[in-house]
């Protein structure tokens, strides 16, 4: 009988437990909660399907009104300020790369709200693992069905507007978007820390969505901001990413000086929103727990 | 006693519209209450209306280089291509408050576990959900008081004040033609239960087909046809014409007429689409399932 073999000094603890030592991150739990999120998104495969195909409604009334506003001469406009000839190109590439950050937003950020909402928050909670990992574990499923929508929402924009972009430039785009995404990572937790603190998900993320959508160059290029915006726009791992991205995919053109300037700044802005994105959660995570209020709503 | 019965007699024998309107006000104030405990909630609430429009005038300002477009004018007359963006969105966030607010009334209650108990009082089913309705006008009338009011302030734009009486009516004929797809959200959460999938497809594509930011004719022909059917789309002309153009607004008895024909068709066929479905949920035993 197992229980009599580890009965003793340690009474009925088993080996797992005895010998587990408590981790700042766990690999392994982040793979685990990453596969059990992935198991419960593939039950609903139409979502992820849906979650590329929607975002055309919302692409479709800026590309519409810029349309009329514009009109023949907008495009022209559009080339002197942009430095990029097709608003339609520029818009669509720029909801492309806008999808992570709105996962990073509404997915990374309301992880344990969603927990909360299926009743799983608090037995997540008693259980001896960081945080992080599981946070972590999130990011990396939400990551993937992100990476799915994005893919089906770029197809379907080509086919209805008529698009195309270079896929020659597929390597050193990928590098871009998994630096942003990673930097995304550390928006995430902190997103998620302050949605310990304030529950309602749905006006915080909200909140957030929009200001981060607006600062954002991804219906315009940032030139059209006010200067204090700009600053603040790039301060985003997005907007750094969606230039850089823009430049590839539809210039064609690699320029390794400019390439690598950006790649830096990326790794920067990583390392700035790990850092800052931790020590947010864990200031939110140790507040909440001395009030009481973990499971509160 | 006496009393307990003499009150459980008249409340379960409550009649009239008036008994329902009280009930619909308590669901109002209710929803009220439940949003303004969240802090954060009132500063969203202020703010929504701006950061809906900013982006939309960001877009604009990268394909014209002035306040005026030429193209724009053209197809609507008007040529403040800022006024008419402003002007149109400040209905976008009545429109998702009646159709998201509303819509999803029922999944709410379901979610916080009150469901069953509401559907033991004696309300009528339809006073639920414009109830609830009567809140959400409130919510998204006060946001599009605010931000046409910020639109006039900070950038410029200027409304003919006697066009605020016909656009009022404007916004009353299409508050009762948006009831109608509500009772069809309604029942669509009623049956799907997580429809908001569903909800979000559905208010999209009606934002889509209406003149909010551009004008219908910069849509393919097949989708300008299917924007005549909608409400929203006689409406969000109808009330952008009045207050630019004021009692002079052109088309804007004809759109009414259009806006009072679709109500009725759009209320009659939500209205049984939503009691069929009731009916037929409850039969099932369906209806506090999640």
């Amino acid at each position: 009988m197992t229980v009599v073999e580890t009965t003793g000094d340690e009474g009925d603890l088993s080996a797992d437990h005895t010998e587990f030592k408590v981790r700042s991150l766990d690999w392994s739990i982040s793979k685990l909660i990453a596969l059990k999120n992935l198991r419960i998104a593939l039950r609903y495969p139409a979502n992820i399907i849906v979650w590329g195909i929607i975002p055309l409604l919302w692409i479709a009334p800026y590309l519409l009104m810029m349309t009329a506003i514009g009109g023949s001469a907008g495009n022209t406009y559009f080339s002197e300020i942009s430095g990029f000839d097709d608003f339609i190109r520029f818009v669509v590439i720029g909801w492309f790369v806008y999808m992570y950050v709105d996962n990073s937003i509404w997915g990374i950020g309301n992880t344990f709200r969603w927990e909360q909402f299926s009743g799983t928050l608090e037995p997540l909670f008693l259980a001896p693992v960081p945080r992080i990992s599981i946070l972590l574990g999130g990011a990396f499923s939400d990551s993937v069905q992100t990476t799915i929508s994005a893919l089906v929402l770029l197809a379907f924009s080509c086919l209805l507007f008529g698009v195309t972009y270079s896929v020659t430039m597929i390597l050193p785009v990928i590098i871009v978007l998994l630096l942003m995404l990673f930097a995304l990572f550390g928006f995430g937790f902190m997103l998620a820390g302050l949605i310990i603190v304030f529950k309602d998900p749905s006006v915080l993320t909200e909140l957030v969505d929009a200001v981060v959508f607006t600062v954002t160059p991804v219906n315009y290029p940032i030139e059209v901001l006010p200067k204090y915006a700009q600053v603040l726009s790039y301060l985003m791992p997005a907007t750094l990413a969606i230039g850089i991205i823009r430049e590839l995919t539809m210039t064609a053109s690699f320029e390794p000086g400019s390439y690598l300037l950006g790649v830096l700044g990326l790794l920067s802005l990583l390392a700035l929103f790990w850092a800052v994105g931790l020590a947010v959660f864990r200031y939110a995570e140790h507040w909440t727990k001395e009030r009481g209020s973990m499971g509160g709503f | 006693m006496d009393n307990d019965e003499s009150f459980n007699e008249r409340l379960m024998s409550r009649r009239g519209w008036r008994s329902e309107f009280r009930a619909a006000w308590a669901l109002s104030i209710k929803t009220w209450q439940i949003e303004l405990s969240y802090p954060l909630s009132i500063l969203w609430f202020i703010l929504m209306p701006f950061l809906w429009l900013i982006p939309m005038v960001l877009a604009g300002s990268a394909v014209s280089s002035g306040a005026n477009s030429a193209s724009l004018a053209d197809m609507t007359g008007i040529s403040d291509w800022i006024t008419y963006v402003a002007i149109g969105t400040a209905l976008m966030g009545l429109i998702i408050s009646t159709l998201w607010g509303t819509g999803m009334t029922l999944r709410r209650e379901q979610n916080v576990g009150t469901l069953e108990t509401l559907f033991t009082t004696p309300v009528g089913r339809t006073t639920f959900i414009w109830g609830n309705g009567l809140h959400n006008i409130q919510h998204g009338g006060l946001g599009v008081i605010l931000q046409l009011g910020a639109s006039i302030l900070i950038f410029g734009v200027t409304i003919n004040a006697w066009g605020i009486f016909p656009a009022l009516a404007v916004v009353a004929l299409l508050v009762i033609g948006m009831q109608g797809v509500v009772y069809a959200v309604a029942s669509i959460v009623l049956v799907a239960k997580q429809g908001w999938m569903l909800v979000e497809f559905l208010g999209s594509t009606l934002v889509l087909l209406a003149p909010l930011s551009y004008p219908l004719a910069v849509l393919p022909p097949l989708l300008q046809m299917a924007a005549a059917g909608s409400p929203l789309s006689w409406g969000a002309d109808a009330f952008r014409n009045s207050l630019v153009f004021g009692l002079a607004a052109p088309g804007l008895i004809q759109s009414m007429l259009m806006m009072l024909l679709l109500d009725a068709v759009y209320l009659l066929v939500g209205g049984i689409v939503y009691k069929t479905t009731h009916r037929w949920v409850r039969s099932r035993g369906a209806l506090a399932q999640f």
